[in-house]
């Protein structure tokens, strides 16, 4: 799916989105209006409506993805020409506005424009990469299956806890019952807890010395290697879900405040004519 | 080989439920898979966990993909098991009972662990996804929605809505404390410097909303903006359809917002003999490559007051002047100097005369008292060292003259040798009736003679044409007319080419006659300039030199009353008002 809505139907929308930079493109190098070029020209009243058709078409795709019954088009069409169109308006928006950056709605609407874009692209790439390094990550299991085994692992461990000294046995009871996955936004980033607790009891039982029988010691080792391995696994599998899902909270948002600064940007131009 | 498994099962009340399986297999695969010769159906198993192999009647336990296997509760990646062996293989126990029913190998499995609490304890401290963390997309989207729809739609609407614009208008004075508005946040670019002052007060132009900036907006202070051409004999320079806006766009910077772009003038002018025939104006292109010659206006007939700029400086013979004086150049910058009557002999030159006003765009007008009469003193009498002609007032000179030796005459101590005995008596000595009419004889025959003579006429005729008219039976002298502006279509801004001599452009040194008109050709300008795409020139457009908005052509932009009151005048909105704009072109 991922690789296809690049490709998707011999690259057609790639082709229609060339096919209007290009001519975008040719028109605003032909143009000579008597000013600097800008968005006040022929040309760049007719790039803006472009752009703004092409802004709320684009936009209007977080309601058609939902819309299952009764929907124009495929949805991978939609999909393949929401990329793509999403590219070519910068090319549309940038060349309206003639190269003329200041402090004003005008460019906060562009700037706003650059940072779905730009969150978009990133989503792009996530969805390109992200789901065979989930399966190459996950190696056959789901993260129910992960979080089952750590489960019977952590079962393990507070029965050979059982038999430990008060001190052994309440690091690994520790790393049993206060090891935590994920978290808030910045921990399910992070990939990693710094402060496990199962790893804090693994590296604790590998000194532990003495005391207690050599086998017992490497069975606790076994399994809180073992632990940390799904753990780390876990953590992994939930930072590329989260990365999956975050660029979304920047981009829908930020779409919704472009549309704001576009329905501003049009009645301000037109206010004050 | 041959395998029997009994997959044991503990009731809650007690008992145990068993399930046989009897089958032939190379090796016993356990797993989740349903490929699996013993499937363990639990999430916590891998598809293939484990295999359990027999070679040479020895029973061997495998774990396999990294699952986990343990024999009497010790992990192990390959063992070699017996009888009565316990596997643990996740969750479920595999012993290795005596072989039953013929088999190689008999299993036993039973479920120890089912999922249970463990799980939930991992769950409860698992926050894994984004959704309920935070607040929701949909929360975002729309407070950002708001929020700039407010601040940068509303809020500065209302503002500008319940804000009385201030008074802009040059004609009455200037507002000069304009409080910034939010909408300067509308802003589609920089104002252009001039308009800088008022930038802050956006309803200054923009004067109701959604309707664009109106030509009204710009006269309120630009009032004197006249047309192009004159609008009713070149209708094609009307400009009639054309508001300010169209060719005068703002919000550009700094940059003035008056077009500076060689093409808008070239569109018409490059034909303009085509378009309009009946003007007088030569097509030009390119100020570099195709700009006719210089034509200057030049003064043909001073008494007439005529001026014609028929004659081309680049023509043979070229332009001459009758300005009614005679000054050689020359003759005044020669290397050996002139002679001043008070200082000797110094040495003149242009700055002697011609003075830049004080903007230094142009010259000060010449004029005898400042720059002649130092040395040129109209003395006329050596008896009367003190006094000279009237220069000024040519109408009084005659009068001056014959009053001066009426004067003398009646006062006597005259001492002219030749003068009567009378004229030259000590002065207070009472006449007789005969002495008097001796001395109005002579006032009068000497008054002639000076008029007439070499210090009379003579003297003025040295710069100026004397002719006699016959009505009046006296000389009269040539009213003097000195071109002012020898370009008045064009403007040259002498400040800005301080740095180039003036003969480089004027050539004086080798002008002996008056009548020469000592302006530059094309060529002169066009060594240094170029058009406007010059690379090897100073790149000079159409407006470096000529204004679009003409004078005396009438408001470009009238109200109703003042285009008819325009339109009733016709032609004379073109006539001369004052010498020495075109009074009469002679071709």
């Amino acid at each position: 799916m991922h690789e296809s809505l690049l490709i998707y139907r011999n690259m057609r929308y790639l082709k229609w989105s060339l096919a209007l930079v290009a001519i975008a493109c040719g028109l605003y190098i032909f143009h000579t209006p008597i000013e600097e070029p800008n968005g006040g020209t022929w040309l760049g009243y007719t790039l803006g409506t472009i752009a703004a058709g092409i802004m709320f078409w684009l936009s209007w795709y977080g309601a058609r993805k939902r819309s299952y019954g009764g929907a124009t088009g495929r949805l991978e069409d939609w999909a393949s020409a929401h990329v793509y169109l999403g590219l070519a308006l910068v090319f549309i928006s940038t060349l309206h506005s003639g190269f003329q950056y200041g402090l004003n709605i005008h460019t906060l609407l562009y700037v706003l424009m650059m940072i779905v874009v730009i969150s978009g692209v990133f989503g792009l790439y996530f969805y390109m990469r992200f789901p065979r390094l989930l399966a190459e990550n996950r190696r056959g299991l789901t993260t129910d299956m992960m979080l089952n085994q750590i489960a019977d692992l952590d079962r393990d461990l507070r029965k050979h806890a059982l038999s430990l000294g008060d001190e052994s046995a309440h690091i690994v009871l520790n790393a049993v019952q206060n090891t935590r996955i994920g978290g808030n936004i910045s921990r399910q980033l992070s990939g990693k807890d710094v402060d496990c607790p199962t790893s804090a009891a693994r590296r604790f039982v590998e000194q532990f010395e003495g005391g207690h029988d050599e086998s017992t010691r490497r069975q606790l080792v076994t399994r809180l290697t073992k632990k940390e391995d799904l753990l780390g696994r876990v953590r992994k599998d939930i930072k590329l879900r989260c990365l999956l899902q975050i660029w979304l909270f920047v981009h829908v948002p930020f779409t919704f405040a472009t549309l704001a600064a576009l329905i501003a940007h049009v009645i301000v131009v037109f206010y004050y004519w | 080989m041959k395998v029997f498994a009994k997959y044991v099962t503990r009731k809650s009340r007690g008992g145990i439920a068993q399930r046989d399986d009897l089958f032939d297999c190379q090796a016993i695969r356990i797993g989740r898979g349903t490929s699996c010769e013993v499937e363990l159906s639990d999430p916590r198993i891998l598809l293939e966990q484990a295999r359990i192999t027999v070679r040479s009647g020895d029973i061997y336990i495998e774990a396999l993909s990294g699952g986990s296997v343990a024999v009497n509760g010790t992990l192990v990646q390959t063992a070699k098991v017996v009888e009565l062996d316990v596997l643990e293989i996740g969750p479920f126990q595999v012993i290795i009972e005596p072989r039953e029913n013929d088999s190689d190998v008999t299993l036993s499995i039973e479920l120890l662990n089912p999922l249970g609490d463990e799980l939930d304890n991992i769950k409860a401290n698992a926050v894994m996804n984004i959704g309920i963390v935070g607040t929701s997309k949909r929360m975002w989207s729309w407070t950002l929605f708001a929020v700039v729809i407010t601040a940068l739609l509303i809020w500065p609407m209302a503002v500008s809505l319940f804000t009385p614009p201030p008074a802009i208008n040059l004609q009455s004075g200037i507002t000069y404390d304009i409080e910034p508005m939010p909408t300067s946040v509308w802003t589609s670019g920089g104002i252009s410097s001039a308009h800088k002052f008022f930038g802050e007060s956006c309803e200054a132009c923009h004067e109701r909303p959604f309707v664009p900036v109106q030509d009204s907006s710009c006269t309120t202070c630009h009032q004197t903006i006249e047309h192009h051409a004159d609008p009713i004999r070149f209708t094609s320079a009307s400009f009639e359809d054309f508001t300010c806006q169209n060719c005068h766009k703002e919000h550009q910077g700094d940059e003035s917002i008056a077009r500076n772009d060689q093409g808008f003038c070239v569109d018409c002018h490059g034909s303009l003999r085509d378009k309009e025939p009946g003007s007088t104006l030569r097509n030009v292109s390119d100020f570099g490559t195709d700009h006719p010659d210089l034509y200057p206006s030049v003064v043909v007939n001073a008494s007439l007051h005529s001026i014609s700029r028929a004659v081309s400086m680049s023509s043979i013979p070229g332009p001459r002047e009758s300005s009614g004086l005679s000054f050689p150049h020359a003759d005044h910058l020669r290397d050996a100097g002139v002679r001043h009557p008070r200082l000797g002999i110094i040495q003149l030159d242009c700055r002697s005369c011609h003075v830049p006003d004080e903007g230094g765009v142009s010259m000060l007008p010449i004029s005898f008292e400042r720059h002649c009469h130092q040395c040129h003193k109209l003395t006329f009498d050596t008896q009367l060292p003190g006094r000279e002609m009237l220069h000024e007032e040519p109408e009084e000179l005659f009068q001056q003259i014959s009053d001066i030796y009426d004067s003398a005459a009646l006062r006597g101590g005259y001492t002219e040798p030749e003068a009567p005995p009378v004229i030259r008596r000590r002065p207070g000595t009472p006449l007789s009736e005969e002495d008097r009419r001796v001395a109005r004889d002579w006032a009068e025959e000497k008054t002639g003679a000076i008029l007439n003579g070499r210090f009379g006429r003579g003297q003025c005729e040295e710069c100026h044409t004397i002719f006699n008219d016959a009505q009046v039976g006296v000389w009269i002298v040539e009213p003097v007319q000195i071109t002012e502006q020898w370009f008045p279509k064009s403007v040259f801004d002498h400040a800005s080419h301080s740095d180039v001599g003036c003969t480089t452009c004027h050539d004086v040194n080798n002008s002996t006659n008056s009548t020469d008109v000592l302006m530059p050709k094309i060529e002169t300008c066009q060594a240094c300039h170029g058009g406007e795409g010059a690379s090897d020139r100073v790149p000079s457009t159409c407006i470096t030199c000529h204004q679009f908005h003409n004078d005396d052509l009438g408001p470009m932009k009238a109200t109703q009353e003042e285009a008819a009151a325009t339109l009733h005048r016709g032609l004379t909105v073109i006539q001369p008002n004052s010498l020495p704009k075109l009074a009469e072109v002679i071709e």
